[in-house]
């Protein structure tokens, strides 16, 4: 027990050189363009100079409220998907953890099989339901429960559900994982202390598995936050976010420099609504245990 | 602080019976072990106790109160579990008062309580330390300190002390007992060990494999009175013969052997002349000689097939004429003993007939 230490640090230098593709990875395809994006966003002329060729002129041009409306729109899609997505997979995963006894690999496979699509087909595919004569609309009159068909496409409805769906399973698996590796008879010891169920839940299952909780937030969170694909297609691109605003700026009006200091701006962003959004969670689930 | 009475339990797991009809009254304000080996459904019967598991068939009992059916959370019964499961996220003081969160004290009365039970258990040094910075024999009493704050009627023990070195262990046993005594609430020790359950239990039941209770009783009379031969051998070791009563059921003949001087007890009427019947002796109650000696009722001749050395004690395997080992413990009472028995010698060994326990077979 005493060698622990010492066991971990040799440990953790061999997880240096495990990880290195990884890292090299990361460094090739993520921070070098993302440090040219940086450098694309201060300079006039697209040229290998920085000789009279710096500015913050682009920076400028973005302070317009148009924007900004845009950079809040799409924090609120982010948050309130997050929150969504949340809300019904915390209850899904609780019941594949402590109700499902037989084929639960079965129920985790058909979770991900969405996956097997690519992510253009699974939002095409929502439109067949969607659609005026579609799947839902035609589900619904049959019912009763309408008597005209509905409008949802192009509507803020279609997004929010669309991405609602796509995300879904980032936010289980993980809370599916964190709440499979807690010790069960802690259960079990919490209601011999006299709690109910709905304490236990509270005071133990929820704090236990807030580093999944954390995790799925994250995973759904930031592409959400960057989401053009939903927004365009289901949307009918009536309102920019910030993923389809880069993409115009960027292909369709090709003002790359613009382009540059927006994604810098609403990733900049990102990294303030994360840091508020992990003392959120830390509020309401606790602090992570060490 | 009341009595728990058991009726008719049964209880299967997927189509395997693990108890049938069992019946036991455990005294209130008794330290009370189950002992049996692995599997034998004593864990099980304590999580019937608890609630973590309902029954089959039949009743539990605590007091006049029939609780066969309370949800495990309004039952006034403790668990100490086998691995602690103490909550990770919390310190040694919120695990404690956890119970207590649980009631809506006031904070001042949990911190009072808080602090007396860890007094109890030694560890008032250790009030806010984070679970994980304890050692073994530490969070075992963080455990046994948030069972107890909650004044339960019945505490309950399942296997506590598995995980703690032998040292240990001995320590805590001894602690626990002056803790019951302390407290006199109902304490149910569940164990494999024999040894614990003889230590602390004031009474206990014996469990065989097939989930049935085979014997109550305080220690001294499941150790010296076995009631069958799976107690006498579970309980102790000891040797088992088969034999044959005769003359007058005042003696055994034991085929290929000779035959031995028994008494039958006044409570086993059931035995006569002609029964076939186990005999069982404990090696302790064997005396191991080179020379002949007198003032015994039976005798028997046999040849060293092999010696342990046990340090306070001395194991002899004698191998009989028609082939038999039988097991003989010598006490080491002295350096220099004036006879060494060693290997192939030729011994005597005598036993007085009160010694013998009498087995149905």
């Amino acid at each position: 027990m005493k060698n622990t230490g010492f066991k971990t640090a040799a440990l953790r230098e061999r997880h240096i050189f495990a990880s290195m593709p990884a890292l090299l990875w990361q460094i090739v395809f993520f921070y070098v363009p993302l440090f040219f994006i940086l450098v694309v966003s201060v300079l006039k002329r697209l040229e290998y100079s920085i000789f009279d060729n710096l500015t913050v002129q682009h920076y400028k041009a973005l302070f317009d409220p148009a924007y900004y409306k845009i950079i809040s729109r799409s924090l609120l899609l982010a948050f309130s998907n997050s929150i969504l997505c949340f809300a019904i997979a915390y209850p899904i995963a609780y019941f594949l953890v402590f109700r499902i006894k037989h084929l639960k690999s079965l129920m985790i496979f058909l979770l991900v099989l969405p996956f097997w699509a690519n992510f253009l087909v699974q939002v095409y595919a929502w439109f067949f339901v969607l659609e005026r004569g579609g799947f839902l609309n035609s589900a619904l009159l049959g019912l009763g429960i309408i008597s005209e068909p509905l409008h949802m496409l192009n509507t803020p409805f279609a997004i929010y559900i669309v991405m609602l769906f796509c995300y879904l399973p980032f936010m289980i698996m993980p809370i599916y994982s964190s709440l499979e590796g807690i010790n069960k008879s802690l259960y079990e010891a919490s209601s011999d202390l006299g709690a109910s169920s709905w304490q236990t839940l509270f005071r133990i299952t929820l704090p236990l598995s807030s580093s999944g909780i954390r995790t799925g937030f994250f995973l759904v969170f930031i592409p959400s936050f960057g989401e053009f694909i939903v927004p365009t297609l289901l949307g009918g691109g009536k309102q920019m976010f910030v993923g389809s605003l880069i993409s115009y700026f960027f292909i369709e009006t090709r003002s790359i420099f613009l382009g540059a200091a927006f994604t810098c701006v609403s990733g900049f962003m990102l990294l303030v609504a994360i840091a508020l959004l992990t003392v959120f969670l830390r509020l309401v689930f606790g602090r992570d245990r060490a | 602080m009341r009595e728990i009475r058991l009726q008719n339990i049964k209880k299967t797991f997927e189509d395997e019976l693990i108890l049938d009809c069992v019946n036991l009254t455990i005294k209130s304000g008794e330290f009370f072990a189950l002992l049996g080996p692995s599997g034998s459904g004593k864990t099980t019967l304590l999580r019937l106790i608890a609630g973590f598991e309902t029954v089959d068939g039949g009743s539990i009992f605590l007091g006049n109160q029939e609780i066969t059916y309370v949800p495990i959370h309004k039952r006034r019964v403790n668990t100490v579990f086998q691995n602690y499961a103490l909550f990770p996220h919390f310190n040694v003081f919120d695990n404690v008062a956890y119970g207590l969160y649980l009631k809506k004290l006031s904070k001042d009365l949990i911190e009072q309580k808080v602090i007396k039970v860890l007094r109890s258990v030694h560890l008032e040094k250790h009030i806010y330390k984070s679970i994980d910075q304890l050692s073994g024999g530490q969070q075992q009493r963080v455990a046994l300190a948030r069972a107890i704050i909650n004044e339960p009627d019945v505490l309950l023990l399942d296997e506590p002390l598995a995980a703690l070195d032998m040292g240990l262990r001995e320590k805590m046993l001894v602690e626990l007992i002056e803790l019951q005594d302390e407290l006199k609430t109902t304490f149910v020790y569940v164990t494999h060990d024999q040894f614990e359950a003889l230590t602390v239990a004031d009474r206990m039941a014996i469990m065989n494999a097939d989930g049935e209770i085979e014997q109550v009783g305080t220690p001294k009379e499941i150790y010296e009175f076995p009631a069958s031969s799976f107690v006498a051998s579970f309980v102790g070791s000891t040797n088992i013969l088969q034999g044959t009563l005769i003359q007058d059921c005042k003696k055994i003949e034991i085929s290929g052997i000779g035959m031995f001087e028994v008494v039958v007890p006044k409570e086993k009427t059931g035995l006569c002349e002609d029964l076939e019947i186990l005999m069982s002796i404990r090696p302790e109650k064997i005396e191991i000689s080179k020379t002949e000696m007198t003032g015994f009722t039976n005798h028997l001749k046999g040849k060293v097939d092999s010696i342990v050395y046990h340090g306070r004690s001395t194991q002899y395997l004698v191998e009989l004429e028609n082939g038999r080992i039988l097991h003989v413990f010598e006490q080491n009472e002295e350096h220099f003993p004036q006879e060494v028995i060693d290997y192939d010698d030729v011994v005597h060994m005598y036993w007085q007939k009160e010694n013998v326990v009498l087995l149905d077979k």
